[in-house]
């Protein structure tokens, strides 16, 4: 399969999917452009890829946190509520 | 009885906090139950809000955004890049062993990569491409805010 062709599949991923699975194909469809067009190495565009599932992972760990942190605020609410009655 | 006193009891909470003040506990309430009880203690057990936590996800962050706009010098950029592995190093180390933590830890281990990533390509070759570099340093100031946001809203 070619650059092209691999780069049409992310192309056709920009409007399905979650949010940020279409962020992700974006982003990797713009480095393969960087990269055809000499503006970055192979090296380089190997290493951005990478980033790519870095960020998501990052991104992931950031919700759960958020996820938690909402969990902890309610239920403190809730505790300091049950004192009051 | 017991009717009588639910009634007085639902009446005081109304009274002092409103009908919407009632429906959002009302909704927690229903959240919380739906959720496994480790979770629920994960969430009430969590680590507290850590001052030196966040001045290091501060400085990694308020390093990358810096760094970026003097990706046209290369030399400095090696400097630079080096700098910022270690500063981001140095917050994974910090969060590795923090109890409760294993989100954070991840995240800090994963920024810490993309940091690792830059300099890396300085150490191995002196040509690296500004758009290479513009992109990293970009990549961890926007992951680094979204780890501040996150430290930053702790329970204290």
């Amino acid at each position: 399969m070619s650059m092209e062709e691999l780069q049409g599949q992310l192309a056709a991923c920009f409007n399905i999917g979650d949010a940020a699975s279409q962020q992700s194909a974006q982003t990797a469809y713009q480095y393969t452009d960087m990269l055809k067009s000499g503006q970055i190495s192979k090296e380089e565009y190997t290493e951005l890829m990478a980033d790519i599932a870095r960020t998501n992972e990052i991104n992931k760990s950031v919700a759960n946190v958020q996820l938690m942190e909402y969990m902890n605020t309610a239920i403190n609410g809730l505790i300091n509520l049950a004192s009051m009655i | 009885m017991r009717g009588l006193t639910g009634i007085i009891v639902k009446k005081k909470i109304t009274t002092k906090f409103g009908n919407n003040h009632m429906k959002k506990i009302f909704i927690s309430l229903i959240a919380m139950l739906s959720l496994s009880g480790c979770m629920l203690l994960d969430s009430y057990l969590m680590t507290k809000y850590d001052p030196n936590e966040y001045k290091l996800i501060t400085d990694v962050r308020a390093e990358a955004q810096t760094y970026k706009t003097q990706c046209e010098d290369a030399g400095l950029s090696k400097q630079n890049s080096i700098k910022l592995a270690y500063d981001s190093q140095l917050f994974a180390l910090y969060s590795e062993h923090i109890p409760r933590n294993k989100d954070l830890i991840k995240a800090s281990a994963d920024l810490h990569l993309i940091a690792q990533g830059l300099a890396d390509q300085y150490i191995k070759s002196d040509k690296v491409s500004t758009a290479f570099c513009k992109i990293k340093f970009d990549s961890v100031e926007k992951s680094a805010e979204k780890i501040q946001t996150v430290i930053g809203s702790k329970p204290r």
